[in-house]
């Protein structure tokens, strides 16, 4: 016990003082809803047909499918066409402020409801790629993932750097009015019995949690509960980054470990049918071209198995992590084209993004400030940039932030 | 255990703060809850509250970092310069930015007075004992519902094994209906058939007579929609191959249906092969589907050219009998506008 008990004491300190990963949670906000937005905009012409009320999965099929497993859907409060045109602009809005960074904390859980309302409403017209955003939207809110590369960053630096030292922090008028809209909202879904009792604790215990966080914030006469609440917000992320590196590590293993019990997997042909598929060969001559020759069609099949069942346990070796890391990127990036599932790929892609490394998507960041300053004259080039070394510091003076808090 | 990678760990300076959470984070996170979990989740927070405040009790190590983090705030950028913090302290403030304190006017450089924050501005090791014990209880929570999510997902997507078996209703009812999950892509084979579903319908036409068309080839119409197409829409991809399959596996060999969700896929089959008539003006301009009928045609796809096997090039067809189409199945006018 003597021996563990440093190592314990160190290891709580670290999950309790600050909220890990900030590259990587960023990286997945933004991975996520830039797939959930691009592909809201490419499916706008067929929104109708996919969720809309005379949808072939019409509304009635959907309130009776969903009646049985009490799925979330708002898409279900109404068959209205307006009701699901907003739904469906609300989805599109949530992606686009969540990818910029706005109020994070309260456009994840709009980002989370955009895709739970729509995924749900027709869950035969999905496929793997929303099954891991939906799972990842739910995680999503519960992580501090606009610490880096946000608005809310940009503006808690200009926040602290116009505050004089010992000042409270300014009122935060925006964000105390979208805190007051959402609860307009979530009152108006409450009184008219829309939401089931586990949704209501949640939504409801969100928006009490923000309003604490922000009294805290603003009235406790010592850091103490400030920093209380801190610490419980820090591990509340650090477990949904736990959460959603080992939901990619279950995906893989579970692509993998089956696989090797298929016996075309074992015989070397497996990625031959696929190719071969009328559903999956949107470039029928690339395809034939892949499967004509068989030691390069046995190759590719033995190193996607190996690959996924391998990834997991990588993750105890930085390099072959991010050797593997790299190859199964590569893969999606061929799947996207060669299969035609552009944006399962975007997701997979996403998800493999959150075991990139710091150093990795700091050069990253420094690129994407570099190409802006360039395209965008007049703008300092690395504001607001990953090159600001004050992630943490940033989150805590978010605590003026009025929304949902994680 | 490198989940990611670190910059090495002799430079906690001005990039330590943002690089090196990222770092064996994963690790850390790992191990810290459930080093609490294994010895006993909420009983044993005291204990662990206690383990912390001892390492923060030495006031003077912590004014000493405190005194590291003001020659950081002076020259950012340069975190080489500072002396690696001693890894056993557990008090001392990481982010130097981070040490101004909205609720605390006065950063109070020298010892803060009993019953104020000691030193450090973050983490379980600055807040008072009474609050430790509130955040290790906060701990303990979100270690527990951690572990028992992940296990529940983890059996979720398990073969059926024994403990599935004798706690499977648990599983279920933890898992459904917002974290099911089905990860068997292309497993344990690939389907190695083109499955290709086709309809036709009995139509009346304006002038009163009843005729009954062709078939459609639905499924090659999603095959020409996707051909060439960089971002192949899930209405082309997904929509009838899922139909499809939702149907077969709610009906037996004889197409009666099983279950509530049985009824559920054939109502939704017809509705999606009433609406692509429509699209493709079944019976001319002006006729009225009356009745349609679907059929499937699977073919195997044949053997790769290097292989021995030998598999049979006859689809097989399954028909479904003819089901009168609902007014309410044509009221769609889901036609023109959604076809693009």
């Amino acid at each position: 016990m003597n021996r563990f008990a440093p190592a314990v004491s160190r290891g709580i300190s670290r999950v309790t003082e600050s909220a890990l990963g900030p590259y990587q949670s960023a990286m997945i906000r933004i991975g996520f809803s830039a797939t959930w937005l691009l592909f809201l905009l490419r499916e706008y012409p067929h929104r109708q047909e996919l969720y809309g009320p005379e949808s072939p999965w019409s509304w009635d099929l959907a309130q009776q499918s969903v009646s049985g497993n009490g799925a979330f859907s708002a898409l279900l409060w109404s068959d209205g066409q307006g009701w699901f045109e907003a739904v469906y602009a609300l989805a599109v809005l949530s992606s686009a402020l969540l990818l910029v960074g706005w109020r994070t904390r309260t456009t994840s859980v709009l980002f989370m409801i955009g895709v739970l309302s729509l995924q749900n409403r027709s869950v035969f017209m999905g496929d793997g790629g929303d099954n891991v955003i939906h799972l990842m939207a739910i995680y999503l809110v519960f992580t501090r993932c606009g610490q880096v590369w946000s608005l809310d960053a940009r503006q808690a630096r200009r926040a602290r750097e116009t505050r004089a030292p010992g000042q409270p922090p300014a009122l935060d008028r925006v964000g105390i009015a979208l805190w007051g809209v959402m609860c307009l909202a979530l009152a108006a879904a409450s009184l008219t019995g829309r939401l089931s009792t586990g949704w209501l604790v949640i939504f409801w215990g969100l928006l009490a949690v923000q309003a604490l966080w922000w009294v805290v914030g603003s009235r406790a006469r010592t850091a103490e509960p400030r920093i209380l609440l801190d610490v419980v917000a820090n591990l509340v992320h650090n477990a949904a980054l736990v959460v959603v590196m080992a939901e990619a590590c279950l995906i893989y293993a579970t692509a993998g470990w089956y696989k090797i019990q298929g016996s075309r997997w074992q015989d070397g042909t497996a990625v031959y049918y696929p190719l071969n598929l009328d559903y999956f060969s949107p470039w029928p001559a690339l395809s034939h071209l892949m499967a004509s020759h068989g030691t390069m069609v046995m190759l590719v099949t033995y190193g996607t198995v190996i690959v996924q069942v391998a990834f997991p346990f990588t993750l105890f070796n930085r390099r072959v992590k991010n050797v593997l890391l790299a190859a199964m990127m590569t893969e999606h990036a061929v799947i996207a084209v060669v299969l035609g599932l552009p944006f399962f790929s975007l997701a997979m892609i996403a998800a493999d993004a959150v075991f990139l490394p710091t150093s990795f998507l700091r050069r990253l960041g420094g690129w994407a400030a570099r190409g802006r300053a360039a395209l965008v004259p007049g703008h300092r080039p690395g504001l607001p940039g990953p090159r600001q070394p004050e992630p943490r510091s940033g989150e805590r003076n978010e605590h003026t932030h009025v929304g949902f808090t994680a | 255990m490198d989940a990611y990678d670190e910059g090495p760990k002799t430079r906690p300076g001005a990039d330590g703060p943002p690089g090196e959470p990222a770092g064996d984070g994963a690790a850390d996170v790992g191990a810290g809850p459930e080093g609490v979990v294994s010895d006993g989740a909420v009983s044993d927070a005291p204990a662990s509250g206690r383990a912390v405040d001892d390492d923060a009790e030495p006031d003077t190590a912590v004014r000493g970092d405190a005194e590291a983090d003001s020659a950081v705030r002076g020259d950012l950028g340069t975190g080489d310069l500072i002396d690696p913090r001693d890894p056993g302290d557990l008090s001392a403030p990481r982010d130097p930015s981070a040490s101004y304190d909205p609720g605390d006017p006065v950063p109070a450089p020298g010892g803060p007075g009993p019953g104020q924050i000691r030193g450090a501005t973050a983490g379980i090791a600055a807040l008072p004992l009474r609050s430790q014990v509130a955040a290790a209880f906060a701990l303990a929570v979100v270690a527990v519902v951690t572990f028992v999510h992940l296990g529940m997902v983890f059996l979720h997507v398990a073969p059926s094994n024994t403990m599935t078996k004798q706690h499977g209703r648990a599983i279920d009812d933890w898992i459904y209906p917002e974290f099911e999950q089905n990860w068997k892509l292309f497993a344990p084979n690939p389907l190695q058939q083109n499955v290709s579903v086709q309809v036709r319908a009995l139509v009346r036409t304006p002038d009163g007579i009843s005729r009954e068309t062709g078939w459609y080839d639905l499924s090659a119409l999603d095959g020409e929609a996707i051909e060439g197409n960089l971002l192949p829409s899930h209405t082309q991809q997904n929509e009838l191959r899922r139909a499809w399959d939702y149907y077969a596996g709610t009906h037996d060999s004889k197409n009666r249906p099983v279950g509530l969700r049985g009824d559920l896929s054939e109502r939704y089959l017809r509705r999606i092969a009433v609406m692509r008539l429509a699209r493709e003006h079944a019976g001319g301009a002006g006729a009225v589907v009356e009745r349609i009928q679907v059929r499937s045609s699977s073919t195997n796809v044949p053997a790769p050219d290097w292989s021995e096997e030998k598999v049979s090039d006859k689809p097989v067809v399954r028909e479904l009998p003819w089901w009168i189409v609902p007014d309410s199945d044509r009221e769609g006018g889901l036609t023109e506008v959604s076809a693009r």
